[in-house]
């Protein structure tokens, strides 16, 4: 702790450069911590997928609808237990700024496949009582202030989920379902369940079914259960695709494993780029510094002691670039489900935020890069001798 | 006993495939609370023989013995301990930390040592007192004279109380002014604070001021 002042004034001193790289270690952290959040983000959101339900589409685009007759077909399918639409609705509430995700289903069998919507019994059945019912997460009931009974509108943006008459559908909320992390870990508290039937009627029978939710008995088989469906409908004019809940997540939010991957690529590109840059700094200031180091030695600092002040102040570097790297990246996952268009692309993920281990590693990260890129001048510093430093005078 | 005894030293440097004989069968003697002047021409070997009574650098051959050490049995760390307890270093160009005050620099040597923060202040500030700059000690280099800073330096190669003091042309980068006020202060540190006083100078002033004085040519001592 002595030496910190030491470390200090010299940091202070060439205070330009000490911002500008403290400045690209922060980018550098800051990439890092919001990138590896939005890729767990999506992993968790992976992970809650379950292995028992397949879903199944048009096969050529989700654009695209299945008939209404498929389900019978599909439950027919051996293996198949229950089959249940499900369309995302895309409403909207008042303004494009209130988007939740909202899901039209067919209550009582998709519940029964999603255990992880947990309902109390009065109020699952007044949910499939009521028509125009919907159950909300815990996180739409406090961002709108929602309670039971209350009545709200909203409007689809996908024209085939409108009413022909133009208004829009009216809900009722009939309960706020709740969410159990530890046993369905990647429950999401932000949306909402409504009837498929209500849509149905609403739009005048014209909406088909986005995706059919197949429930399989045994999820080893969901490979030729998957097959079988899609062998099915193969020379119909509505042929299918059909893939595990995971798999379609991934596809759906076009996250799947290459963008991850892509995303790391681009994550260790920028860390390597930091790292030289740093490092050309480091050896920059070491440099000008040749004649201090060779004073220290002589005033009897061990070259073991000059290395380990080198370092230290390259990772006093890292610890400044990695503390505001944290700072910023925290602070922009905060805010992107504030800024417009972005904030559509992330409600896909409910739990967005910089995680203590997320943080700690970015800070880890940063502390490494500054060390890392201490090295180089701190062995110079260790193997030079004396006469050769003070000879530069 | 001499505190500084150098026998037989040879020290060769190499320069691509060349040899350079700097120092040729060196023997020399500095007894306690001497000060002593090294003279001679440039590239006669006097800062090199400086550095070999300092520790800073390791003769080819012979023996280097300074306040009772071989230095040559000494490894690296070893040698950094010696030299913070036992010689103080004056430079030409007073090689002072630009982004330390006067009295962080002179208390940098006491870094090494186990004494507190506020005894470490204590030792700088008397240390600036010696030198009669301790109305300068929050003033950083850059705001200090050319004289000043050498008297800042030479509080640093004292603070530590070492036996030995060395200075490598003490002078050479000041006026006459400084000078002499800076030979007045190595005068009385050597004897009022009886520190035992090795300098190389260029200077026949200087070497004036000193109890004796060695003339070196060609890495040979001739007087």
């Amino acid at each position: 702790m002595k030496y910190l002042p030491y470390l200090l004034r010299h940091l202070r001193h060439n205070w330009v450069r000490t911002s500008s790289t403290v400045l690209g270690m922060a980018f550098c952290i800051f990439l890092f911590c919001t990138l590896s959040t939005l890729i767990a983000a999506v992993d968790w959101s992976l992970k809650s997928a379950k292995a028992s339900i397949l879903v199944t589409r048009h096969a050529v685009s989700l654009v695209f609808t299945l008939p209404i007759a498929y389900r019978e077909r599909i439950a027919a399918v051996p293996g198949a237990r229950a089959v249940s639409p499900s369309n995302w609705f895309g409403g909207v509430y008042k303004d494009m700024k209130n988007f939740f995700p909202s899901f039209a289903v067919d209550a009582e069998t998709y519940l029964r496949m999603h255990p992880e919507f947990i309902l109390k019994d009065p109020v699952k059945e007044a949910f499939l009582r009521e028509t125009r019912g919907c159950v909300i997460g815990k996180d739409v009931a406090d961002r709108f202030g929602w309670k039971t009974g209350d009545l709200f509108q909203m409007e689809s943006f996908i024209p085939p989920y409108r009413k022909t008459n133009r208004e829009p559908f009216e809900f009722m909320v009939c309960g706020v379902y709740d969410t159990d992390e530890i046993r369905y870990p990647g429950s999401f508290a932000g949306l909402m369940l409504f009837h498929f039937k209500y849509l149905y009627e609403g739009t005048s029978q014209r909406c088909g079914i986005a995706t059919y939710h197949v429930e399989i008995e045994d999820p080893e088989k969901a490979g030729v259960v998957s097959k079988t469906i899609d062998d099915l409908f193969e020379n119909s004019d509505t042929p299918t695709k059909t893939e595990t809940e995971s798999a379609f997540r991934a596809g759906f939010i076009s996250l799947g494993g290459n963008l991850a991957l892509l995303l790391w690529f681009i994550s260790l590109a920028v860390i390597f780029s930091i790292l030289l840059v740093t490092a050309n700094t480091m050896i920059m200031a070491i440099r000008e510094r040749k004649v201090e180091i060779g004073v220290l030695k002589t005033l009897g600092f061990t070259n073991l002691k000059v290395l380990s002040l080198v370092l230290a102040e390259a990772a006093f570097l890292g610890v400044l670039g990695g503390a505001l790297g944290i700072f910023l990246s925290s602070g922009m996952i905060r805010a992107l489900p504030k800024i417009p268009f972005l904030s559509d692309a992330v409600r896909g993920f409910p739990f967005l935020h910089l995680s203590w281990e997320g943080a700690g590693q970015g800070f880890g990260l940063a502390v490494l890069i500054g060390i890392a890129a201490g090295l180089v001048p701190a062995l110079i510093s260790f193997r030079a001798r004396i006469t050769a430093l003070l000879r530069q005078v | 006993m001499p505190v500084v005894d150098v026998q037989n030293v040879i020290k060769k440097y190499y320069r691509d495939s060349q040899e350079i004989l700097v120092l040729n069968g060196i023997d020399f003697q500095v007894e306690e609370g001497d000060f002593v002047a090294l003279i001679g021409p440039s590239g006669s070997g006097k800062t090199t023989l400086l550095n070999l009574i300092a520790g800073i650098d390791q003769p080819t051959a012979g023996s280097v013995r300074v306040a009772g050490t071989e230095l040559a049995r000494l490894n690296e760390s070893q040698l950094a301990r010696w030299r913070s307890e036992n010689v103080g270093f004056i430079f030409q160009f007073y090689n002072l930390i630009p982004v330390l005050t006067a009295l962080e620099n002179v208390e940098l040597p006491l870094l090494l040592t186990p004494l507190s923060r506020k005894e470490r202040r204590e030792r700088a500030l008397t240390a600036l007192n010696v030198v009669s700059l301790s109305d300068r000690a929050s003033h950083y280099p850059r705001q200090l004279s050319g004289g000043q800073e050498q008297r800042v330096a030479i509080a640093r190669a004292i603070v530590t109380d070492p036996p030995v003091l060395v200075a490598d042309e003490p002078t050479g980068d000041l006026d006459a002014k400084s000078a002499e006020e800076i030979l007045a202060l190595i005068e009385t540190l050597n004897q009022e604070f009886k520190k035992t006083i090795v300098m190389v100078t260029h200077d026949p002033r200087a070497a004036q001021r000193a109890k004796h004085r060695k003339h070196l040519d060609k890495g040979v001592l001739t007087a």
